[in-house]
């Protein structure tokens, strides 16, 4: 259809616009992230050389194989996955009444309110907001307080300084990101369509599951791409919430960049860590095409 | 009449909205403790560490350092983002999703990594950028326009592309046709990706964590080069003011918004 | 090169605590630079014009203590902007940016990664060097410039800092690892100096000797779970709070926590190793730089500033002419050219060449 339309004879003028809006961003991109970032993966294949920045001559393999044949580096990657993969589920489920919320309300003073909490909340820095996640879920926290109180536990329930509390520090820190790219699909959904549905004499749960729901697959699907991709390469909050007990992968490419200066091997992480998020991606892009293509 | 909302719906979200506010709520009243310490609850209530905030030199330049690299920042992302985005979803050539995954490549991968590889690439290419505000300037721009593509994207998506061509059959210029027509439906997806930049960039942690030097470095360095060392009360007191000021600033250009969609529905 | 200088650090730390040991070794560092003897400096105060110093330092407490202290008066009567960095780790910066360019001006130090970085580098000026421009340097015993590589200002014991509210006293190195201790011990990140030490006193403890790798690993995998914190004022709110009951920590900073009424105490490790503080000067700083480092080197080893900084956290002086603090001289502590003779301090040199191991299994052990 759109196909169609560019074959007419105005097209041409409109194509070449077209690509003018691009150009800038991507030379953009070439020049500060595909030149510097393809130099610092370029460097995972030199020898590892603590201080060694620069690229050199000499090719090996062998920081790959160190990755490879360490369990630590593997379950790390492991984990990484896990964690991005966990966080994006329960923060679509945590988000989307949210958004569904927030874009139902049609009240703008409401709704402005709805959408200043959820941005009110990405604005505390997140060092000083791990800070409130710790008073609550730390062993003295006020969830320990209460379930002693109460008679539930003996002793304190491990929330934070594990995998657990980084689920809950990346799921908060992941919410608002979730909620705003889906309230705009959510909202874009014609309310006709629902109507429509009703009118056949689906119930609303059934309108809901079988209307609503699939056309804002847009936005959930983005939306987990985002939160995926947030999850996996977020180092402030597994280093705070894990308490630098879970290891995953940006906290090893941290250590050996930021500690070690082990440049090589923080590179060759960092290739490691590109590759599954690009993975994600691409099966995420698929599953968007597919998706959008039935709905068209 | 139907509530728009059903109740199951509405009880989700308010559990959602706790879930998200009340470690914020935590800090905030943290951040208003009379006592010496960040202790939970506070011991009293006051605005000693607000005012202290307000005048301890080192967060305060920090939060206006932080203030201008996040303006810089959304200025030329959400020019740059908006412009690619409505490229994204009006051509169709075949590399077209695979560019839009480009595009999305800084956010999946770690700041940490690009914020080194950035700033090893200043020092060996001798740009002389390394540890300055355009430096940062520059990491933040490619972690935030990804988000502008997205949101923008996201409202072009739902946005029906026959209204704009049946503007352009009628006559009207692509220009034309994009600011009567579509600009004014996306103009929202806009200002959701301008503030989106904005917000990434002045919480941006990892990216800046390389760039920054003592003499140019956004709050969150600041903070957590203090927090690490010493929880202090005049960090949340910084958080208290960060958040009153997206308060503010979400209501003025919501108000600014509404006021130009007015004038938009009058001239039609 | 390499082989030489690893060899003078060994002797340095092998010897480096015994007199006259550090007064030979400086010289097998001394590589005759033309830039580096380009700046003299006599003690007096001069006008920097508005110069800017690049200092890397720790943060927190100590910050607020030392600006009050010792640089806001430095930035004013040298009329000087100090740029102060705690972004911590140092040594990842120093080998990015080269020796050349380096990145900080005046560096502040734990031993070992100071050792790390000079090991890697021609970057600091020797102690001989800093000895001909530093007046203050001179009163300072011989001990203060065992590291070749600057000076060391002030030291103290490491202990653990326990809260006397849960148990029976700590008076044993092993206490640590006792099952009461279970998840309420505290420890440090792997690149803190703190956790250098520990790991060392552990081997030596637990195994045949300080280089007795595995039985260190195997008694810190047995102490897992551990609460790990990055530096040692989160670690006191951690104690405040009571996230954790013991704690690797140095002697002073814990008892500012009792001062406070908290209840703590602390008990020094039979072992008796020290955390030391020392300030290097990077040769390649710009001459005005060089000039302002030296002079703030010079007030760093006065006793204007020794003996307040030493109230406060009962940091112990390396300045012959500066007091011991109050609370120590009370308890019989003095100041002394073999001062630091009882104690050991462990083989760096021996913990830099293993490094890379060490840290892999310390991650593997804290899980990461």
């Amino acid at each position: 259809m759109a196909d169609g339309k560019m074959s007419q004879p105005r097209s041409l003028s409109q194509h070449q616009f077209k690509w003018l809006l691009v150009v800038p961003l991507v030379a953009f991109f070439v020049l500060f992230f595909v030149i510097p970032v393809g130099l610092l993966f370029a460097t995972s294949f030199n020898p590892a050389k603590v201080g060694q920045v620069a690229l050199v001559s000499d090719l090996t393999f062998d920081n790959y194989i160190r990755f490879f044949s360490r369990s630590n580096y593997l379950m790390a990657a492991g984990r990484s996955i896990l964690l991005a993969s966990i966080v994006s589920v329960i923060t679509l489920i945590v988000a989307y009444p949210m958004a569904f919320v927030i874009a139902k309300t049609e009240n703008p003073a409401r709704n402005t309110f709805l959408l200043i909490l959820v941005l009110a909340s990405m604005q505390l820095d997140m060092v000083i907001r791990l800070y409130g996640m710790m008073v609550i879920l730390g062993d003295n926290g006020l969830i320990n307080q209460i379930l002693q109180e109460l008679g539930l536990t003996d002793g304190p329930v491990a929330l934070m300084y594990n995998f657990r509390g980084v689920v809950f520090g990346l799921v908060q820190f992941a919410i608002p990101f979730m909620v705003l790219t889906l309230v705009g699909v959510i909202k874009g959904i014609p309310s006709s369509l629902e109507e429509a549905a009703r009118s056949l004499g689906a119930s609303r749960r059934r309108a809901f599951m079988r209307v609503t729901l699939p056309a804002s697959m847009p936005g959930i699907l983005s939306g987990s791409l985002l939160v995926f991709a947030l999850s996996i390469s977020s180092y402030i909050v597994p280093a705070l919430m894990g308490g630098f007990r879970v290891g995953v992968l940006p906290i090893h490419i941290y250590q050996q960049v930021a500690e070690s200066a082990r440049f090589q091997f923080g590179a060759t992480i960092a290739v490691i860590l590109f590759l599954i998020s690009a993975a994600a991606v691409a099966i995420y892009l698929r599953l968007g095409n597919r998706k959008s293509g039935g709905l068209a | 009449m139907e509530r728009a909302i059903p109740i199951p719906m509405l009880i989700l979200a308010i559990l959602g909205f706790c879930y998200l506010l009340f470690p914020i709520l935590v800090v905030v009243l943290a951040g208003l403790t009379t006592g010496e310490f960040l202790t939970f609850p506070p011991k009293g209530l006051s605005l000693r560490w607000v005012i202290s905030f307000l005048q301890s030199e080192k967060y305060l330049s920090a939060f206006f350092f932080s203030f201008k690299l996040a303006l810089m920042t959304m200025v030329v992302s959400t020019i740059l983002g908006t412009a690619a985005a409505v490229f994204l979803a009006r051509s169709r050539f075949v590399g077209r999703s695979a560019l839009r995954a480009f595009f999305l490549s800084p956010v999946v991968l770690p700041g940490v990594v690009v914020g080194f590889a950035l700033y090893a690439f200043f020092i060996t290419s001798g740009l002389g950028i390394s540890r300055t505000i355009w430096g940062l300037w520059v990491g933040h721009i490619l972690y935030s326009t990804p988000y502008v593509i997205g949101t923008v994207g996201a409202s072009l998506a739902t946005f029906d592309v026959s209204l704009e061509e049946a503007a352009r059959s009628l006559g009207a210029s692509p220009l034309r046709a994009f600011r009567k027509i579509t600009f004014p439906n996306i103009a929202q997806g806009i200002q959701a990706g301008s503030i989106f930049a904005f917000i990434v960039s002045f919480g941006q942690f990892e990216v800046s964590l390389f760039l920054s030097a003592p003499n140019s470095e956004p709050l969150p360095i600041a903070m957590y080069n203090s927090l690490r060392y010493k929880f202090e009360p005049d960090a949340a007191a910084a958080g208290i003011f960060a958040i009153t000021l997206v308060i503010a600033s979400v209501l003025l250009t919501n108000r600014l918004v509404n006021i130009r969609r007015l004038l938009e529905r009058q001239d039609g | 090169m390499t082989k030489k200088a690893t060899h003078s650090r060994r002797s340095v730390l092998k010897g480096g605590l015994t007199l006259g040991a550090a007064a030979t070794v400086p010289n097998m560092f001394y590589i005759n630079h033309a830039w580096a003897q380009d700046v003299v400096y006599d003690g007096g105060v001069f006008d920097a014009g508005g110069a800017t110093l690049n200092v890397a330092e720790w943060g927190g407490g100590w910050e607020e203590f030392v600006r009050k202290a010792l640089t806001n008066q430095f930035e004013e009567d040298f009329n000087c902007k100090i740029n102060w960095d705690t972004s911590f780790p140092w040594f990842p910066k120093f080998v990015t940016q080269g020796a050349n360019d380096p990145v900080y001006d005046v560096a502040n130090w734990n031993l070992p990664n100071l050792m790390q970085t000079n090991a890697a580098g021609d970057f600091f000026l020797t102690t001989d060097e800093i000895k001909a421009n530093v007046p203050n340097a001179a009163d300072c015993w011989d001990f203060a410039f065992a590291s070749g590589a600057g000076v060391t200002w002030a030291y103290q014991p490491y202990v653990y800092a326990y809260r006397t509210d849960r148990g029976a006293p700590v008076n044993n190195f092993r206490d640590f690892f006792a099952a009461r201790f279970a998840n309420k011990r505290g420890t440090y990140a792997t690149e803190n100096g703190l956790m250098h030490a520990f790991f060392m006193a552990t081997a030596k403890e637990f195994g045949k000797d300080q280089y007795d790798m595995e039985a260190a690993f195997t008694a810190l995998e047995g102490a897992m779970p551990m609460k790990i914190s990055e530096f040692t004022f989160n670690m006191l709110s951690l104690l405040e709070r009571g996230e954790v009951d013991i704690a690797v920590h140095i002697e002073g900073e814990a008892l500012t926590l009792k001062r406070q009424g908290a209840p703590v105490d602390v008990w020094e490790w039979d072992s008796k190793p020290i955390l030391t503080q020392t300030k290097t000067i990077s040769r390649y700083a710009d001459p005005m730089q060089k000039k302002l480092a030296l002079a703030l080197l010079n007030r760093t080893l006065s006793p204007d500033f020794l003996e307040p900084f030493g109230e406060e956290f009962l940091w112990r002086p390396t300045n012959s002419k500066a007091a011991m603090p109050s609370a120590l001289a009370a308890e019989g502590v003095t100041n002394t050219a073999d001062a630091v003779s009882a104690y050991w301090v462990p083989d760096w040199d021996f913990f830099v060449a293993n490094k890379e191991e060490i840290t892999d299994r310390l991650n593997q052990i804290f899980g990461l």
